[in-house]
């Protein structure tokens, strides 16, 4: 994988960084079982040549939220700079080699200190499905225990024809400029809002679908735009995921919220659908600065276009199914906690804080043991901003979010907590199987960017 | 007569701004990668000597820019730690790197207090004043509310790569930034190797 720049014709397309030319990277499909080891050489120019006008030319790539050894977690001062290369083992492990603890939908994304925003928004984001023996992506799978989960993905089809029924589709709302490249005010600390939605960086593109099941992997690639997304009919569809791992059962729902770097899986069925009509899907969240979303609906033709899908003619086979019981949860067990933790997110004299502290990577602000569980606290002292709350390497379960136990969708594996105005969320963590340094930070990118990330270290038990 | 490129650029983004409420009237600086940001106001340093904000100042440069008052200064000190940056610059500073402490209480801070002020911990960078007006839109321009502001911005406007920091980050980390922003025979990508192995 090698992250380098390309331009196109005024008119054409967009500056961008690309990984192994295209942004969003190719999709890492890895199985439980199988370790990978990618090689990520940095090819792009020096910051002296440069011709991205945002971002600075290193880059520190995070699996987000694989289980990962921390030097090939995408630390970020574990930069590549120009001419270098960073190696990354992916152990395809479960925490604590528990089936129960499987990740279906990751992505990608550069970590570089001090610009993950830009740097991301300059294109480096992809993709990752993790599959094991009951979500095998094969929708045919004749084992007892398989699924049968809308999927057989396949690659290079035709563009705007779906490649098999296991779609990922990343959401980064972009400003352009005149040119028709990205325009971002590095100055505005707030966070940054594009007025155009792209979806795996195409604006409002569309997708001729089958009458059948899909299923969408759904993902907020930030860096600061947070979203309700429905289709144009308001018809339901299941939520299948929460932060791209499995839930107990499905969720029928009518619309899925996202905040920067949250994942969702959802499963449409278009069989509902006319051949020759069309379905749209949209945005209903209204966001009028980086800070978080207004609490108010967009309504009629205030709503945003994300993309569209066009149903196709005629009688298909579909063997996928929406099981009644996806993946049983970890047990909670309160008696192995052995520490309680609470960070407070904030904003003081123009720095975001966590705890009252910002980013220095050589103070260690939490240490858990391995084979120990802890209950953290997250909470948002600001009133009228939202903060993203992301820790790496482990999951999380909600215990209270403002008190009240989880239900629903929320019932789920985590690793973004979106903290909302005054929001206070309790969770319980196991810490196991890797020691190092990890971080915790906002994942609206422009906040984390500005210093609100902590290093906590896994330390021996 | 033709005019360059970024010169035709600069007068159609004038234009098209003008009409929008949510624009100042205020004139932009022409030039450099983030002229268009920042306003086309005069400022006065401690010494008394003028200059164009950002065509004298940022435009080519690599500066820090902070913010602080007399006042501010007593709240929440930054200075302390700002001069040990100085310290790492070492003879850097006031070559190729360019520190500026600028007023967020212009109406309050004269070019003689900001003497006393800048004197009182021995630094030897640029404090700004100036028109109240003109002091604000520069704070605008940095997204600085209030007269106590913690981030320090670093930015190389050669190749327009700007990030900030906390004014009391480890001064090491500051430095650090100074010497990854920079090219030619100062770029570091680091001053001490954090990576894991």
């Amino acid at each position: 994988m090698a992250p380098a720049q390309a331009g196109a014709a005024a008119g054409t397309g967009s500056l961008a960084w690309l990984y192994n030319g295209s942004t969003p990277g190719e999709t890492l499909v890895a199985r439980y079982g199988e370790p990978v080891f990618i090689r990520r050489f940095n090819d792009l120019p020096t910051s002296d040549v440069v011709e991205m006008p945002i971002g600075y030319p290193a880059i520190t790539t995070h699996l987000h939220n694989a289980h990962t050894a921390s030097e090939s977690d995408g630390y970020p001062m574990d930069f590549a700079i120009p001419g270098q290369f960073w190696d990354h083992h992916y152990a395809m492990m479960y925490a604590r080699n528990d089936p129960r603890e499987a990740l279906a939908s990751l992505w990608y994304h550069d970590h570089m200190i001090d610009f993950t925003a830009t740097n991301v928004y300059a294109g480096l984001s992809g993709m990752a499905i993790f599959y094991d023996h009951i979500d095998t992506g094969n929708e045919n799978d004749r084992h007892r225990r398989a699924l049968r989960l809308p999927g057989n993905m396949r690659f290079g089809g035709k563009p705007g024809y779906a490649n098999g029924y296991d779609i990922s589709l990343i959401l980064h709302d972009v400003r352009f400029n005149a040119q028709g490249n990205p325009a971002y005010n590095v100055f505005d600390i707030d966070g940054h809002l594009g007025d155009l939605i792209t979806v795996n960086r195409k604006v409002m593109p569309f997708l001729h679908v089958e009458r059948r099941k899909y299923r969408f992997r759904i993902y907020d690639g930030g860096p600061s735009r947070f979203y309700e997304l429905g289709l144009g009919d308001e018809s339901p569809f299941y939520i299948i995921t929460n932060d791209g791992n499995l839930l107990e059962e499905p969720v029928e729902a009518t619309s899925i919220v996202l905040g920067p770097a949250n994942r969702q899986d959802i499963i449409i069925d278009f069989s509902r659908y006319r051949p020759g009509q069309s379905v749209e899907m949209l945005n209903i969240m209204e966001q009028i600065n980086g800070q978080g979303p207004t609490g108010r609906r967009l309504e009629g033709p205030e709503r945003m276009p994300v993309m569209q899908f066009r149903v196709m003619d005629g009688n298909v086979e579909d063997n996928s199914r929406i099981p009644d019981f996806l993946r049983k949860l970890p047990p909670v067990s309160l008696d192995e906690v052995v520490a309680e933790r609470e960070w407070v997110f904030d904003h003081d004299m123009g720095l975001w804080t966590v705890n009252g502290s910002f980013m220095d990577p050589t103070v260690v602000s939490a240490a858990p043991k391995q084979g120990t569980a802890e209950i953290w606290h997250f909470r948002n002292a600001g009133s009228s901003w939202a903060h993203p709350c992301h820790v790496h390497f482990e999951e999380f379960q909600v215990l209270e979010w403002n008190g009240k136990k989880p239900t629903g969708i929320l019932r789920s594996r985590k690793d973004v907590a979106t903290l909302g105005p005054n929001d206070h969320v309790k969770v319980f963590y196991r810490f196991d199987d890797f020691v190092g340094r990890y971080v915790i930070h906002c994942h609206n990118n422009v906040h984390e960017d500005n210093a609100m990330m902590l290093r906590w270290d896994l330390t021996p038990g | 007569m033709s005019l360059p490129v970024a010169a035709i650029t600069a007068v159609a983004g004038a234009r098209s701004s003008m009409g929008n409420p949510a624009f100042k009237a205020c004139p932009r600086a022409k030039g450099g990668p983030h002229a268009e940001r920042f306003p086309q106001v005069i400022v006065q340093d401690q010494h008394n000597r003028k200059a164009w904000f950002y065509e004298e100042l940022i435009n080519d440069k690599l500066v820090l820019i902070s913010f602080t008052s007399v006042k501010g200064e007593n709240h929440y000190p930054i200075l302390g730690n700002l001069v040990k940056v100085q310290e790492m610059l070492q003879d850097r500073l006031g070559k190729d790197v360019h520190m500026y402490t600028i007023t967020t209480r212009p109406h309050f801070d004269t070019p003689d207090k900001l003497k006393q002020l800048a004197d009182s911990h021995g630094a030897k960078w640029q404090f700004w004043t100036g028109d109240e007006n003109d002091i604000r839109e520069i704070l605008t321009a940095f997204s600085v509310r209030g007269s106590l502001y913690g981030l320090i911005w670093i930015g190389n406007e050669k190749t327009g790569r700007w990030l900030c920091k906390v004014s009391r980050q480890q001064p090491l980390y500051i430095a650090e930034a100074v010497a990854r922003l920079s090219i030619g025979k100062h770029y570091r990508p680091f001053l001490v190797d954090m990576h894991s192995v």
